[in-house]
């Protein structure tokens, strides 16, 4: 873990010391590359898990690695298309140059943040780095285009430090349960999965309760995702695909190392329930909003929503086989997520101002685009040849193992998603100016902008079709580490 | 032996609170102006002010019923019974004459006001009628609040009885630091300055319409009347006072019945009441009058704090 | 002071905690809530410091003094700098609930939350004054939750959100205390969170931007006219 100290500590000082948006692109591109390599190398060749620090309150896992990966791999991709989309801001005078530095810096100190949320094993310092996220991403929200995003900025703050706050009350009752049980109180992961057993189930029930909650508003489950759809409609397309594709995974990674703890215990039962309901209430608010929606970005926020509640239902089902089911769709939907906001921003940056109805000649203006956008759009719904059918259908078959009724509900609301995706594409593809009208001025896509998405496609074709051996294997060793 | 002590109670209690009341009302107005850097009115003004008014003919308005003419007995009865129920100085035995009651106390309090409501519409001017109804108004959302601090007491104390209270208190040692005695006595200050109308209620001393309220309903009364009117005010600011005073520091209250016993009871009262009416002087002087319809909150607050003491008197048990 | 009377001072602290929160609850001056405030975090400082006295444990000390020294001297003295610039005295609307209502409510709640707790916890070893204490930390958490919901500005939704860590603040205080650097990192991470919101509510808030508006219409309504 020290490797990760020292890259992102020399990324951030050298972006504090550079001068022009150039160096400071390629310092992210270089810091996003490295992690990875480092974290694919720690994947496939180190032994694990590994403990840090005497009190053992940091360590790498299998599935801490995993999301790590992910992290990367996306920041990698945004930040190659941060370079011509910021110039493009930067021309069109809607970021000031001043702000740049500030902004790259905290750009790169989300991932870091993140991965060292993904690395705590302590549940409280878990807490605490998932709180600064929500900082950090909230200044990279405002930095862009303050007058607009400071009142969405600061909703989003107050709703999740408050939802936060619930958490943690859960993790002092679990401290004092744990306190109770042994001699002294641990928030450590590896040592509650020992002592969880010995807690009686109600009031464990209670704290895990308490405890998603802060973390279910982190990922945009109903009714604690109010901030989402703004946040992520009005922040600039490079910080939508963060937050979108890599913050919510933060959320859903604290939900399922709780549910780990408490699935064989009795508690798992009601936890369960609630698992089900917020998850089908979560997928039915946002299949049923995304029809109305104006924007682009805001219906692929909504899409977010409805995702990480089929999440959480994959989680309640609480079988072996459903949990690598959702590992996997974590990876498919941040790859899907993040194509989808890269096309739609450049659709949107052509035709400004203008709300989905509005819109003509998409097709004919940015042809790249629009083809990415409709790929991202068959991802997300789960068409076959395309990874997050894979999941779907593996989490659809497993709920029938546990109950026809939610299984036909949930099949329901993902064909609302489907026709309302189909609904808005056509809405969007369909407007066509005559011949004799002037079209305006095609903007210009360059290499660094359309280079993430052509990577994007290529992972989105592979992993539709066969899952490499490695991953297969990764995800098997992570399902039983998590003891489910 | 049990029954002539009480009688000889009631008598003394009747003729100290009568005697000593109007001292306290004039310490108030004394402290109030050496505050606004004026010298004020002499400590016994009150009194010669009572002498002078019972000489003065009594006019009635024409318009004026029956009430008008006996409110003013009613009060004073009504008061003087009152007065029974607090000792003052000297504690009896309870009886069984149910007097010491602190809810019949609450509405023997009570009715001298509705009278006195009823006698300021009585008269038809505007002034009374406008402010029977802010008094009104102000007592109807009060009313719950003196419930709970009452509640409150008789849990701390154990009992509803006010002459077993000031027994209790006597017999425990430091009352005044138990923690919960004190909160209850913040309440009990905040009754008094509520029940006498003092700012931030009501100003005592204005006579302008826009914030009148006790006042407005004195107006119409003249003579002897307004002179037994006042001193019914007097006497029931010296009960409240009372009941916060022997609660928390009941040095000098005695339960048996001896001749030196009584006259340092009576001085020691005399001190201590005198303190606190320095304290509400000088707490009227520093707040201003508050909006009436800012007091609801005020009272809600005084509700919300009575309440909380009780839930953890019994929460705690 | 052999029988030093903690279950009293103890409960008629946490009575004056609950009533400066409901100060917070009704108030509608701006500088009275910053007031407030540090009065409630001195109450759960003492509160702290009596903890120590009654159980030894050097946790409790040191965590009285960081709470005094950060929530009673330091926040408040940053969000009173902010204010200032803000130049707004009043926040005078109330959004859902009024005050007398939002009082009520609360009454509402604690005594909800003291017996759905006690059901839960059955088999909780929590002592009389334990037992209150961590309850009021939960009612706490709630009535700052009714502050932030209850208010329009954000500068008063800072103040709530404050109340609410306060409430947790008293719920580990008396549930169980948590290592100490867990709490260290937690204040470190409270001030900064107060920083960057109370920076941005000054975008919000500035009482500059609401004289424009108004002023704007009425600028068109005379050009109109004359």
């Amino acid at each position: 873990m020290l490797i990760y100290c020292v890259i992102g500590v020399a990324a951030l000082i050298s972006i504090l010391l550079s001068k022009s948006h150039n160096s400071m692109t390629v310092i992210s591109v270089l810091q996003s590359s490295l992690s990875l390599g480092v974290t694919a190398y720690f994947i496939l060749y180190r032994s694990l898990p590994v403990y840090y620090l005497s009190n053992r309150y940091f360590f790498m896992d299998h599935l801490g690695l995993y999301e790590t990966l992910i992290t990367w791999l996306i920041f990698l991709l945004t930040s190659i298309y941060a370079s011509g989309y910021m110039k493009h801001l930067i021309v069109l005078n809607r970021f000031k140059k001043e702000n740049l530095k500030m902004f790259y810096f905290a750009f790169n100190l989300l991932p870091i943040n993140i991965m060292f949320a993904f690395f705590s094993n302590n549940l409280a310092l878990f807490w605490v780095f998932t709180e600064l996220t929500t900082l950090v991403s909230a200044v990279l929200i405002v930095l862009p285009n303050a007058k607009d995003n400071i009142i969405i900025a600061l909703n989003y703050i107050f709703i999740a430090s408050t939802a936060m706050l619930f958490s943690f009350i859960g993790l002092i009752l679990l401290f004092g349960l744990t306190k109770n049980s042994t001699g002294t109180g641990t928030l450590n992961w590896d040592s509650l999965l020992s002592i969880v057993p010995s807690i009686s189930s109600s009031v464990l029930a209670l704290s895990i309760i308490f405890i998603f909650i802060g973390f279910a508003t982190k990922s945009g489950i109903a009714p604690f995702h109010t901030w989402l759809p703004h946040a992520h409609a009005k922040a600039p397309s490079i910080v939508s695909t963060l937050l979108s594709a890599v913050l919510l995974n933060v959320g859903i990674y604290g939900i399922i190392r709780v549910y780990a703890l408490v699935v064989h215990t009795p508690a798992a039962r009601i936890i369960s329930v609630i698992f089900f309901i917020f998850g089908l209430f979560t997928i039915a608010v946002a299949a049923l909003t995304m029809f109305s929606q104006k924007t682009i970005k805001k219906f692929i926020a909504y899409s977010s929503i409805e995702n990480m509640g089929l999440i959480l239902v994959g989680i309640a089902i609480g079988t072996p086989l459903a949990m690598f089911w959702i590992l996997f769709h974590t990876l498919a939907h941040s790859i899907s997520k993040a194509l989808l906001f890269f096309s739609a921003e450049v659709i949107q940056e052509q035709h400004e101002g203008l709300i989905i109805g509005e819109m003509s000649d998409v097709l004919r203006l940015q042809p790249f685009s629009s083809f990415c956008l409709i790929i991202g759009s068959l991802t997300v719904i789960g068409i076959p040849l395309f990874p997050v059918f894979l999941s779907k259908m593996g989490i659809v078959l497993e709920l029938a193992n546990v109950s026809y009724i939610l299984l036909s509900i949930s099949v329901i609301l993902f064909f609302i998603v489907a026709s309302a995706f189909s609904v808005v594409l056509m809405d969007i593809f369909s407007e066509k100016s005559s011949d004799d009208e002037d079209l305006p001025v095609r903007n210009a896509t360059p290499l660094t902008i359309v280079l993430p998405m052509v990577i994007l496609i290529a992972l989105i074709f592979i992993l539709g079709v066969f899952i490499p051996q490695n991953l297969n294997d990764l995800l098997i060793k992570i399902v039983s580490q998590l003891g489910i | 032996m049990n029954d002539s002590t009480f009688v000889f109670y009631i008598i003394f209690n009747l003729f100290f609170a009568v005697i000593i009341s109007p001292f306290f009302m004039s310490l108030i107005k004394k402290v109030k102006a050496y505050c606004q850097g004026r010298k004020g009115p002499q400590l016994f003004q009150t009194y010669y002010n009572l002498m002078k008014l019972m000489k003065k003919e009594v006019v009635y308005s024409s318009t004026s019923s029956n009430i008008m003419r006996i409110t003013p007995y009613i009060n004073i009865v009504v008061i003087l019974l009152s007065s029974i129920c607090v000792p003052l100085v000297f504690i009896p035995q309870s009886s069984g004459s149910g007097f010491g009651n602190i809810i019949l106390f609450l509405y023997l309090l009570a009715l001298a006001k509705f009278f006195m409501a009823l006698s300021g519409l009585d008269a038809g001017s505007t002034f009374g009628s406008m402010g029977s109804s802010r008094e009104m108004t102000i007592s109807a959302v009060f009313e719950p609040v003196i419930i709970i601090v009452f509640a409150a007491l008789a849990f701390v104390m154990n009992t509803a009885d006010i002459y077993r209270m000031f027994t209790n208190s006597v017999n425990s040692s430091m009352p005044f630091l138990n923690p919960i005695k004190f909160l209850n006595s913040i309440s009990l200050f905040i009754i008094l300055i509520v029940e006498t109308s003092r700012c931030p209620v009501d100003n005592p001393e204005t006579h302008l319409e826009l914030t009148m309220i006790h006042e407005a309903m004195l107006l119409e009364n003249t003579g002897k009347n307004l002179a037994l009117m006042e001193l019914s005010h007097a006497i029931k600011q010296t009960l409240l006072m009372a009941l916060l005073i022997n609660l928390i520091i009941p040095y000098g209250l005695i339960t048996t019945l001896t001749f030196t016993g009584v006259i340092l009871g009576a001085f020691s009262f005399f001190v201590k009441a005198s303190i606190v009416s320095v304290i509400v002087g000088v707490l009227e002087s520093s707040i201003a009058k508050s909006r009436l319809f800012r007091l609801p909150i005020l009272f809600m607050m005084v509700f919300f704090f009575s309440f909380l003491t009780i839930l953890f008197e019994v929460f705690l048990k | 002071m052999i029988n030093f009377p903690y279950e009293g001072i103890l409960s008629a602290l946490f009575v004056l905690v609950l009533v400066t929160a409901a100060f917070i609850l009704t108030r509608r001056n701006i500088l009275s809530l910053f007031t407030n405030y540090a009065m409630q975090s001195l109450f759960i400082a003492i509160i702290a410091l009596i903890l120590f006295l009654k159980e030894n444990s050097v946790t409790l000390l040191v965590l009285s003094i960081l709470t005094f020294a950060t929530r009673v001297l330091i926040i408040p003295y940053v969000i009173k700098k902010i204010q200032k610039l803000m130049r707004i005295r009043r926040d005078v609307s109330f959004h859902y609930l009024t005050p007398i209502s939002s009082l009520i409510v609360s009454i509402v709640l604690i005594i909800s939350i003291y017996y759905s707790f006690y059901k839960f916890a059955a088999n909780l070893s929590l002592a009389g004054v334990s037992y209150l204490g961590s309850t009021l930390g939960i009612s706490l958490t709630f009535i700052g939750m009714l502050v932030i919901f209850s208010r329009k500005k954000a500068i008063t939704k800072i103040v709530g959100y404050l109340v609410m860590e306060n409430g947790v603040l008293l719920f580990s205080l008396f549930f169980s205390e948590l290592p100490l650097i867990v709490e260290i990192l937690i204040i470190l991470d409270l001030i900064m969170l107060i920083l960057i919101a109370a920076i941005l509510a000054f975008g919000i808030d500035s009482t500059l931007e609401e004289f424009h508006q108004k002023i704007n219409p009425l600028q068109k309504w005379v050009k109109e006219k004359f």
